[in-house]
């Protein structure tokens, strides 16, 4: 990433007056997926563009060197050659853009990708992921360790205990230090809008996280109960669009957690691209955090080339 | 009871939704129906074609291809009982003036125009959204007006205009669109307007990608346009939105019922009190609160003032279809050689026949307006004789400035009457009654006076102290109804007694204040009840204004600030009713010159005075956080 958010001094007045209506904002959401639909040779072009924004991500305990390594090839190569040459893409270097694994599994990702000679970046999450509930000293240790190890990006959980006591200058105090602990590596804020209550509290964070320095903020871990919906989406952009108003920063988004067929993906493009516009989609400022994805969207292509479905077992596993 | 056959008279812009609208309940309660509907459209005439194909009942559904100027023609008809008509203002006057006298009653829907108030506690994207959803969609019925609380006028128009970008105009089964096109002629007058208002001095903003071919018209808003030129009173075409600033909630309230319309609004706010208070505080039919646009048939839609008074949906909607059982089919009465222009405008002299013997006449009554008995403008008094040919007494000679007094007395009193809790309707109800008991016998005796038997005398003051009570109980009973405002009744010339108690009570009961003639025979009962309203109700919350009655009534009838009027009198006088109501199009009843049997519940003391007594209004407010 070439240049960071630098962030801007903590301003209460942004969020003081905010309120969000979230009927309004639910129905908002079922226009957006109703209204936009893309068919065809033009659906195909979108789900290789959407590939490109995927973050391939593997979050769980028994993650081990050899499943890293099938993620880190299959974020090399995500969609099947043969599949690639039927579109004349084949030589458009499509690759997804990032790979997310835990800290402890960074050193394995990054060996993995030199070996296939693939110089995507390789994210970390950390601070306490996904619940953040350790001492912040910790917290800070893992990004620290995490971009010794070569992540060049981290993807932190903000402490939802300061968003539910509404203690933002506290809040803004830790992204700050989560912001100076990265250094040059390229900061995802994690929202965990499924534990922060209401929708005028994902704005507030929202925008306390832009204002801190981040470069990205990120709907969910994954791990919880509600991850990445339309409406939290909505409430999150439009505060994304609010920040650029005010300072002409553009900072990404990235939704993760229950995002598995290739319609939702498309439905998220589509999203972005109602309420930010055409520049928020390329992968500096648009990301989709997700693992099962990308099959289902090679599926799609497979039948978009070939006009029959394909088996699980027609396609590399990821 | 149903009834009968129903005309339906559709614009050249009606969307499929309406006509079910009002085709669905007609049919539900048993009505068949004739709909008009402009040749440009073969949707409807599908309809009738399946509905034919029904097999047992052929002619349910008939539908007519033709030009608009066919609308009177098919309600004048002799067994259309009612006319249901939706679409513009003029053509709805027009209609209004051209049915009076027809059988057929007229139930109309008008206007397109909605409002949307956006004040600084809003969510001010979601109300964005719902301008969106208000004006640039193709469920919007028409234009927009929009009313911004200034303190947040910059960022409204901001997100608007930044929203407005996004829309895409397109054919309308492209499922990719925002909205679509209404035909050259909505194009057109978009257009007309939109160029006049920039004549005027307003700024227009116009974004979206929109095909540059003919009927499609981009989203526009219109803002600085002056509050006292032409386009701001006029009502606003679609796809056009309006947008002017507000500094305080009252002004926004005074801004927006400052307009003839009375269709449908929105009020976002998050503060739930200033919500409520500005959702019932807006004089339109419906009113949504942080949202836009929502629609059950369960509940019932319409609007008020010029917007028209009937409904579709709900119980209201039903009951647009509904007579009381037993009311005969309605007739033409139409009169053809009624002078509009002279109906009522001169009042005839006359002069006394011969030397007046008898004994000496008690002084003349006044008029009974704002609480107490005043003299008339006109400063003259006219005689009432008995039914034995001997002088009863004098009554004031009201006139047009008396009516003028009267109907600005009732608006004093309404608004304090409006607020006044049912409990407080019904003891003051029932304190009328309990005066009128204790009158009984001044009562009992001018009734003889004027031929009735003794017996039937007393039967007639104690079936008005019971009606009274009654409506007094029902008005607490049924809790707070919405009031229509000032009432006008012309009282029938017959049972001078009970018909007024019978129509003054439904009315002040469902908290309306009234402006009344009595009967023109026998005044004086009306008067003596007056004597006791001047002690126990408020200032003008009844007003009592005697003359010559077709006199009267035209004043009444043209009176542009009377939210309905009650009529049972002449054939004639009914006719000029209707037809001068097309002025503010206020609801009238008429009696059409047919007698009404009052002494019976059915007609006296039915269902039917209540529902024609107050109005409905429909709030929504979405709930979740």
């Amino acid at each position: 990433m070439s240049t960071h958010n630098q962030g801007t001094e903590l301003d209460l007045s942004w969020i003081s007056k905010i309120q969000v209506n979230h009927p309004a904002v639910l129905r908002r959401a079922e226009q957006i997926q109703a209204r936009r639909p893309v068919k065809k040779e033009w659906q195909a072009a979108w789900l290789l563009k959407a590939v490109t924004f995927i973050d391939l991500t593997t979050l769980s305990g028994d993650d081990t060197s050899s499943n890293i390594q099938r993620l880190c090839y299959k974020a090399k190569y995500p969609i099947r050659e043969d599949l690639l040459k039927a579109l004349n893409m084949h030589d458009k270097g499509i690759t997804t853009a990032a790979v997310c694994v835990y800290p402890a599994r960074v050193c394995d990702a990054v060996k993995a990708l030199k070996a296939v000679g693939c110089n995507i970046p390789v994210a970390s999450v950390a601070t306490g992921f996904p619940a953040g509930q350790t001492h912040l000293k910790t917290r800070l240790e893992e990004i620290r360790l995490a971009v010794e190890d070569g992540a060049t990006e981290i993807d932190v959980v903000i402490n939802r205990t300061l968003v539910l006591t509404g203690q933002w200058e506290a809040l803004y105090g830790e992204i700050r230090q989560f912001r100076k602990a990265c250094g040059e590596a390229h900061l995802k804020t994690i929202l965990a809008t499924g534990e922060l209550g209401s929708l005028t509290n994902v704005y507030k964070a929202s925008m306390i996280a832009m204002m801190a320095g981040s470069d990205f903020i990120k709907t969910s871990t994954g791990k919880e109960t509600v991850n990445a919906t339309f409406p939290v989406a909505i409430v999150m952009l439009r505060a994304i669009r609010d920040f650029f108003w005010k300072t002409g920063n553009k900072i990404g988004f990235k939704p993760a957690g229950g995002i598995r067929s290739a319609k939702d993906s498309l439905a998220w493009l589509s999203l972005v691209k109602e309420e930010l516009g055409d520049e928020w989609l390329k992968p500096e400022l648009f990301r989709i955090g997700a693992s099962t994805l990308l099959s289902d969207i090679e599926r799609q292509i497979y039948h978009h080339v070939t006009g029959r479905y394909a088996a699980y077992h027609d396609l590399p596993m990821s | 009871m149903r009834t009968g056959v129903i005309g339906l008279i559709l614009p050249s812009t009606f969307s499929f939704l309406e006509m079910m609208w009002r085709i669905c309940p007609a049919l539900a309660v048993g009505c068949t129906v004739v709909a008009l509907v402009p040749p440009a459209s073969p949707t409807p005439l599908l309809l009738a074609q399946l509905a034919g194909e029904l097999g047992p009942f052929p002619g349910i559904i008939n539908v007519i291809s033709g030009p608009a100027s066919l609308g009177p023609v098919l309600a004048s008809q002799p067994g259309v009982q009612k006319v249901a008509f939706c679409g513009a203002l003029e053509e709805g006057r027009a209609l209004r003036r051209a049915l009076a006298g027809e059988g057929a009653e007229l139930g109309l829907a008008l206007g397109a125009e909605a409002l949307l108030l956006l004040s600084d506690a809003a969510d001010v994207d979601s109300a964005v959204e719902g301008v969106v959803d208000a004006a640039w969609s193709d469920r919007s019925p028409g234009g927009l007006r929009l009313l911004v609380q200034e303190s947040v006028w910059e960022e409204a128009m901001r997100r608007l205009q930044a929203r407005m970008g996004r829309l895409r105009c397109g054919r309308g089964l492209d499922g990719a669109v925002d909205m679509g096109a209404r035909g050259a002629a909505a194009r057109d007058l978009a257009q007309r307007y939109v160029r006049e208002a920039q004549s005027q001095g307003a700024q227009v903003f116009q974004a979206g990608d929109v095909p540059l071919d003919s009927p499609f018209y981009p989203p526009t808003l219109v803002s600085d346009l002056p509050p006292a030129s032409p386009c701001a009173q006029a009502e606003v075409p679609w796809p056009v939105v309006v947008a002017s600033p507000f500094r305080t909630a009252k002004e926004a309230l005074a801004l927006a019922n400052g307009t003839p319309r009375g269709g449908s609004a929105s009020v976002w706010s998050e503060r739930l009190g200033q919500a409520l208070e500005l959702g019932y505080g807006l004089r339109v039919g419906t009113v949504w609160i942080n949202s836009h646009g929502l629609r059950d048939p369960a509940v019932p839609t319409g609007g008020c003032k010029e917007s028209g008074s009937s409904w579709h949906g709900g119980p209201d909607g039903l009951y647009e279809y509904l007579r009381p059982s037993g009311t005969p089919a309605r007739l033409s009465y139409l009169s053809k050689n009624l002078n509009y222009d002279s109906f009522g405008l001169v009042v005839p002299s006359a002069l006394p026949a011969g030397p007046e013997t008898g004994p000496t006449p008690a002084p003349p009554y006044g008029l009974f307006v704002g609480g107490r008995f005043q003299a008339p403008g006109a400063r003259s008094s006219r005689p009432i004789q008995d039914a034995f040919g001997n002088l009863h007494g004098y009554v004031a000679e009201g006139g047009a400035k008396d009516i003028r007094g009267a109907v600005e007395a009732a608006h004093q009193a309404a608004s304090s009457w409006a607020g006044q809790s049912p409990g407080a309707r019904r003891a003051l109800l029932w304190a009328l009654a309990a005066a009128l008991e204790r009158r009984e016998s001044a009562l009992a005796s001018r009734l003889e006076r004027q031929g009735v038997e003794l017996k039937a005398a007393k039967a007639e003051v104690e079936l008005s102290v019971r009606r009274l009570r009654a409506w007094g109980a029902q008005a607490q009973a049924q809790g707070q109804t919405l009031q229509l405002g000032v009432l006008a009744i012309v009282c029938p010339d017959e049972w001078p007694l009970l018909a007024f108690v019978s129509l003054l009570a439904p009315a002040l009961a469902h908290g309306n204040t009234v402006v009344m003639v009595p009967s023109g025979a026998c005044p004086l009962l009306a008067l003596e009840v007056c004597q006791d309203m001047a002690t126990l109700f408020p200032a003008g919350l009844v007003n009592v204004v005697t003359g010559d009655r077709d006199h009267l009534t035209r004043c009444l009838a043209l009176h542009q600030d009377i939210q309905a009027l009650w009529y049972f009198g002449s054939a004639q006088g009914s006719q000029f009713v209707e037809w001068a109501s097309a002025g503010n199009l206020k609801p009238v009843w008429v009696s059409r010159g047919l007698p009404r049997a009052w002494e019976q519940e059915a007609e006296g003391a039915g269902p039917e005075l209540g529902l024609r007594a107050a109005r409905t209004k429909a709030l929504w407010l979405p709930m979740g956080d």
